[in-house]
């Protein structure tokens, strides 16, 4: 199960964070304005973390991921990371603004 | 500190210069965006704490790399700006689109 820990951690941020969609305007129900707000940012942060792999400036413990590699030495679960995190922002500025814009 | 604790300062600088000299969406005029990034700083603690906790850590930090500091619980303080500087990022480019339309 260890190996999955980082995996889960992530699907639970995802999993805490989707009711969030109901409000407003939404963030799944605006893919394309969502893949347009998360993938260049997500591709500017893997290039960081590959170079920061690669120096060693931080590593991961074998023991708490899947192994699955992405290339450049990035595991899986960070390139998830860099969707799952934009997501949950986005789900919080979502909500965050309709309550705020629901004056009485 | 030249490899983590820099780029992450350079990160959140960009970000704010980004903002506020090319893009002008006004996120940073919007109680809105202070009031999430409380939020996600909020969670980021319990999550980030549990990825980089030293008695079982999922992510190793090289300590020559970062300043050290390491607050709260075992979170080397640098992530918090390398997470200000992916949220806003997204949460930047996200409001320019709707800028545009």
């Amino acid at each position: 199960m260890d190996r999955w820990q980082y995996l889960i951690v992530l699907a639970a941020c995802l999993l805490i964070t989707a009711p969030l969609e109901l409000f407003g305007g939404g963030v799944y129900r605006q893919p394309w304005r969502t893949v347009r707000a998360v993938l260049p940012v997500a591709l500017v942060f893997l290039a960081w973390d590959a170079v920061a792999i690669a120096a060693g400036v931080w590593t991961y413990n074998p023991r708490y991921i899947s192994g699955v590699t992405v290339g450049f030495g990035i595991p899986l679960e960070e390139l998830l990371f860099f969707i799952v995190i934009p997501l949950c922002g986005l789900l919080t500025y979502n909500a965050v603004t309709a309550m705020l814009n629901r004056r009485p | 500190m030249i490899g983590y604790t820099l780029p992450a300062g350079v990160a959140v600088l960009a970000v704010v210069v980004l903002e506020l000299a090319v893009w002008r969406t006004g996120l940073f005029r919007r109680p809105a965006y202070w009031l999430s990034m409380l939020i996600v700083i909020g969670f980021q603690i319990p999550v980030d704490g549990f990825l980089t906790k030293l008695g079982a850590p999922i992510v190793i930090y090289d300590g020559q790399q970062t300043s050290g500091i390491r607050f709260p619980l075992d979170i080397p303080v640098e992530d918090f700006l390398f997470g200000f500087a992916l949220v806003t990022a997204v949460l930047l480019v996200w409001e320019r689109q709707r800028a545009r339309r």
